[in-house]
């Protein structure tokens, strides 16, 4: 028995899944019956009345059940007496259904008069106009009279906001529900609802802060009227004469795809463009309310040199020939290795691999490093590389038979569309494995949550192992067939004990073992792991443990198998396979690698230093001895990290970033970048799907891409660059970083069908970005998948936790989706949801130290005392505190 | 051939003692016809708020590009237009215009007409681009210049049934037809 259902729709034959809605049945053949209500992403309700159709089944003899004919052998069909709806009727093996005749007709013709006659009719000053499909349906199929009396309009006074980003006019909602079900489906806050009843009825918030929601912006999208429109775009232009430019989120690594609608070279909103791989048609209020950097006025628009201690506009051609000098005269005075290099974690594939070419081939040296408190350690780093989730990883997919273990990370602060994605894989089945010393919203939807003390996850995820060892679940097979030393490894786990662990992590056993066996016994396996927390710690232990996890397990290679690691900036992913790291060559080859070195070598023409470089850490340590001379700094702000004081001692210090930050303020020289938005580039993203963005606006001033000023500077270093755009440069890449193979501009420019979008058909999805179909990218594979690879187990011993004595707080730092950092303070919408530097204490610690809530409090942490408000929270551990590190002064956000 | 050319003659001495059919401009100018399509005015209520309601329907509707607007929001503090949105930029670039009259048809609240103003030429292409202070109307006696600093609300009765120049007092023959039925 199969599990396709055919049936007749206007008289065509169509074959569908079995619980297909009639709509998306009648879809497949092109037929298009009008929706409001219904939306294939929410729960039908059928609540809008608009896809009444007419649905008969064949008729069966009541006693024998068989089908019963008529004289030429047709089955005879049974007609509903009713008009039915076509978004919750699923269908059924010969059904028939009619949606042309004269009676259908009448019924949408009825409903849309039904749906006006409040309705206000202002087209002319609605947002929604031109992209409206109660607009749309009625020149379709309405009626150009209306029965009702006109002066009978129900009038609401326009218009309320519904939170600080979205404005709800009453007049025009025609109670679909879609943003209420998006909220309570979606995105799993249960901050709308309706409120009154009949013509008073009205959608309410009740959250306080009103829609307390991070994915507010997508209700207006859904929303099939000018109900609800955004603060942000409200009245700032009509959406056809904007051009939809494709593009990819600057913020996280979820890497949203979005379109940005331009008009009049300025960006006058964001909207998400669809990729089922990345993120299905949702995107986050950061990405879409935080574009205004772009066009903020504070950019800057010409180069500065220091000139008498003062930071004054010049010329491309004085400031780099003076770079290439000066840079020049320190190599030969104190050696290649005085120089270094540091980017932010948000700059392109192709500005990240010039960066660093140019201070491997050009310079000397391999001090480049991209994240400022890292340690660099090539183990942490190269994790996702060896270890990755299969590059057919599809997180849609993803149901019952995968276990996911998410660690150390507060994903709906960090990364929000992958929280929705998690969280709707847990709902379709999945199991979700929260671990960490925190709580956060996903623990609702995890059915293990493990919280441990402080700094103790190593030791969780051992003892994990060791349940899954010492019951015998490793997957015995791969580790035969694939794995070296896994009878040592087996040995040294029965050393390992339990209890201890479980006495330091503050577990019960019950917990921990289930959660192993639900790990181990699952089809496939995926850990998200934070890897800003461990590249951090960098701990051995710790990064040991992932990998130890993930091949006991066997879940490698395959599909919906292996690591992912979350960053909190866009393009952490990619800036690490170009290799800006000083201890990893491009595509994870270590320094030592002497065939690789070579290699490398002869196809940049240069002689590559077999010395591993330098972390920016190590490289302000140097320049506090004066051995570190001269950094060039690519959007990054070291000195919001708390590196400013040393930058001061540096010789020669160069800026290239899109703002005045506060390194750029002790610059010697300052470089205008072009955003994001001005040029053309790809990111890669967390499951390593490399995605290409377009130009949309021009840059102020004489502001230049990335690669084109680390280009400039290389040709005056005698370097023969001649790449004329990033297309080239990702052409070399693909030579270079194995990979990327198989990537270039044409393949990350194809394009895939998607949902119908509201420019070919409004009559049966709408709401999403005019253009959406364009665009998805491509992930790039790792080897881990191919069977003859080999792979190494050791036992690590975790490290003995120190806790901290006399009172002193454990300090944890936790981050904020909305930080101090200086692209997000340009977007006025968003300031109010940027929270004021706090610290979170336990209610207990918060008595034992007599501190109330909202009081500026001095905590002693390790090493140093803290002043910051308190809050109180009861989930906080005893003896710790947690502090957002991305709310500034010390904070460094993006 | 004596008669023919007295005949001539007499046509010539005829015309001197009528009316010449040159005019003296710009001394003189010429009066034209009612609906004469000429440079747009945009107009005003009569308590001084702009009718336009910044919806660049005319922008969309006009086949040259000439128009364009950028709409911003109205407060009560500083009111423009009745309603919530008025046009922050009204531009007409009037090299482009070709005077068909699209938009005021396309205009769903009689803001703007194309009126009898002909004498439109320049020494540059910059000044030829009107803007919004150069085609709206002066304030009627008894409204106040915007921005008026009070509450009002959306135009109810709109689409208006009246078309040209704003002010048809008597519905056209055949009567209005409107997409509601007005109550007794």
């Amino acid at each position: 028995m199969s599990d396709k259902v055919n049936l007749l729709v206007d008289d065509q034959p169509v074959s569908v899944p079995k619980g297909t809605v009639i709509v998306e049945a009648a879809r497949r053949l092109g037929i298009q019956i009008p929706i409001f209500c219904y939306h294939p992403k929410l729960e039908p309700v059928a609540m809008c009345r608009m896809c009444l159709v007419e649905v008969g089944t064949p008729a069966r003899d009541r006693a024998t059940g068989e089908l019963q004919r008529d004289e030429e052998g047709n089955p005879v069909i049974r007609w509903f007496p009713k008009l039915m709806t076509a978004c919750s009727t699923p269908v059924s093996e010969g059904m028939q259904v009619h949606t042309a005749t004269e009676r259908v007709q009448a019924a949408w013709k009825a409903t849309l008069e039904f749906l006006l006659t409040s309705h206000p009719l202002d087209c002319p000053v609605c947002d929604k106009g031109g992209e409206c499909p109660l607009q749309d349906l009625t020149l379709a199929h309405g009626s150009d009279m209306s029965r009702f009396y006109k002066s009978d309009k129900h009038h609401f006074r326009k218009p309320v906001p519904l939170g600080d980003r979205i404005t709800l006019d009453r007049e025009r909602c025609i109670y679909c529900a879609r943003c209420v079900r998006f909220c309570d489906e979606i995105a799993g806050d249960s901050v709308l609802t309706f409120y009154g009843r009949g013509r008073d009825q009205e959608i309410a918030t009740f959250s306080d802060p009103p829609f307390d929601s991070k994915f507010s912006g997508n209700t207006t999208d859904i929303c099939p009227v000018g109900a609800l429109t955004s603060h942000d775009f409200r009245f700032s232009a009509r959406v056809w004469e904007l051009t939809n430019i494709a593009s990819v989120c600057p913020y996280c690594p979820v890497g949203c795809n979005i379109g940005l609608a331009v008009r009049s070279n300025a960006i006058k909103r964001v909207m998400p463009r669809q990729n089922e791989a990345v993120n299905e048609i949702w995107i986050c209020d950061k990405g879409r309310f935080g574009h205004h950097f772009v066009g903020s006025p504070k950019r800057l628009r010409r180069p500065l040199v220091r000139r008498n201690g003062r930071l004054v506009e010049t010329t491309w051609k004085e400031a780099l020939s003076w770079t290439a000098q000066r840079l020049r005269e320190i190599r030969d005075e104190s050696g290649p290795d005085a120089l270094g290099g540091l980017t932010g974690a948000h700059v392109s594939n192709e500005d990240a691999y010039l960066f660093q070419k140019f201070f491997r081939a050009v310079v000397g040296t391999n001090n480049v490093d991209h994240r400022p408190l890292a340690t660099g350690r090539a183990e942490d780093e190269m994790l996702v590389a060896e270890l990755g989730a299969g590059a057919g990883t599809d997180l849609t997919a993803v149901g019952p038979g995968t276990t996911i273990l998410v660690l150390g990370s507060n994903v709906e602060e960090q990364q929000p569309v992958l929280y929705l994605r998690l969280k709707q894989a847990a709902e379709r089945g999945a199991t979700l494995i929260v671990v960490g010393t925190l709580p956060g919203k996903l623990d609702r939807y995890a059915a293990h949550t493990l919280r441990c003390h402080p700094d103790s996850e190593a030791w969780l995820l051992w003892s994990l192992i060791r349940v899954i060892v010492g019951e015998r679940l490793d997957n015995v097979d791969f580790l035969d067939r694939q794995v070296e030393g896994a009878t040592s490894f087996r040995t040294a786990s029965r050393s390992f004990s339990l209890n201890q662990a479980l006495e330091l992590t503050g577990l019960e056993e019950t917990a921990v073992r289930e959660a192993a066996r639900a790990f181990a016994q699952s089809e496939h396996g995926l850990i998200f792991y934070d890897g800003d927390f461990v590249s951090k710690r960098s701990n051995p232990s710790l990064t040991e443990a992932l990998r130890s996890l993930i091949l006991v397990t066997g879940h490698v290679g395959e599909p919906g198998s292996g690591l992912v690691a979350l960053w909190p900036q866009a393009n952490a992913q990619g800036v690490a396979d170009m290799g800006l790291l000083p201890s990893l060559f491009p595509g994870y080859r270590p320094i030592g690698d002497t065939p690789a070195r070579e290699w490398l070598g002869q196809v940049w023409g240069a002689e590559l230093s077999a010395d591993p470089g330098l972390s920016l850490r190590q490289m302000m340590a140097g320049t506090q001895e004066d051995r570190f001379k001269a950094l060039w700094v690519v959007a990054g702000d070291p000195a919001a990290a708390g590196y400013g004081e040393t930058l001061t001692k540096l010789d020669f210090l160069i800026v290239q970033d899109l703002f005045l930050t506060e390194t750029a303020k002790q610059a010697d020289v300052v470089f205008p970048a072009a955003a994001f938005a001005e040029r053309e580039g790809t990111f890669t993203n967390l499951k390593r799907r490399v995605q290409r963005f377009a130009r949309a606006v021009t840059p102020p001033g004489t502001a230049r891409p990335d690669w084109w000023i680390v280009q400039a500077v290389a040709r005056l270093f005698g370097a023969g660059w001649s790449y004329d755009g990033p297309a080239a440069i990702l052409e070399e890449i693909a030579q270079v970083v194995p990979p990327y193979t198989d990537v270039s501009f044409e393949r990350l420019g194809t394009r895939l069908p998607q949902l119908a979008t509201t420019s070919e058909s409004h009559h049966t999805y709408m709401g999403t970005c005019l253009e959406n179909g364009g665009w998805v990218g491509q992930p790039w594979d790792n080897e881990a998948g191919t069977p003859d690879r080999r792979f190494k187990l050791r036992w690590v011993r975790p490290w003995v936790i120190q806790k901290s004595q006399n009172g002193v707080l454990d300090l944890i730092h936790s981050r904020t989706l909305f930080d101090s950092g200086t692209r997000i303070a340009q977007s006025e919408i968003v300031r109010p949801l940027i929270p004021k530097p706090y610290a979170l204490l336990n209610p207990r610690d918060a008595a034992r130290l007599g501190i109330a809530a909202g009081e500026v409090a001095d905590l002693p942490v390790p090493g140093r005392t803290i002043s910051l408000p308190v809050l109180l929270d009861a989930a906080v551990p005893e003896g710790t505190v947690v502090v957002p590190e991305n709310l500034g002064p010390q904070g460094g956000g993006d | 051939m004596i008669k023919e050319l007295i005949e001539g003659l007499g046509v010539t001495l005829k015309w001197m003692f009528r009316d010449p059919v040159t005019i003296q401009y710009p001394e003189v100018k010429r009066t034209v016809h009612e609906r004469f399509r000429g440079r747009h005015v945009l107009h005003r209520h009569d308590s001084g708020l702009e009718r336009c309601i910044g919806c660049a329907l005319c922008a969309a509707a006009c086949p040259s590009q000439a128009i364009y607007v950028v709409p911003a929001e109205n407060s009560n503090e500083a009111r423009y237009s009745p309603g919530e949105r008025y046009a922050q930029v009204y531009e007409i670039n009037l090299l482009r215009c070709i005077f068909c009259g699209f938009c005021e048809e396309a205009c769903p609240v009689d803001a703007i007409t194309l009126e009898h103003d002909y004498e439109l030429s320049s020494y540059d292409r910059r000044s030829m681009i009107y803007t919004k202070d150069m085609l709206i109307e002066p304030v009627p006696a008894g409204g106040a210049d915007t921005p008026q600093h009070r509450y009002a609300p959306p135009p109810q009765e709109m689409p208006s049934p009246s078309y040209h120049r704003g002010r048809v007092e008597s519905p056209p023959p055949g009567g209005v037809i409107t997409s509601w039925v007005e109550r007794e």
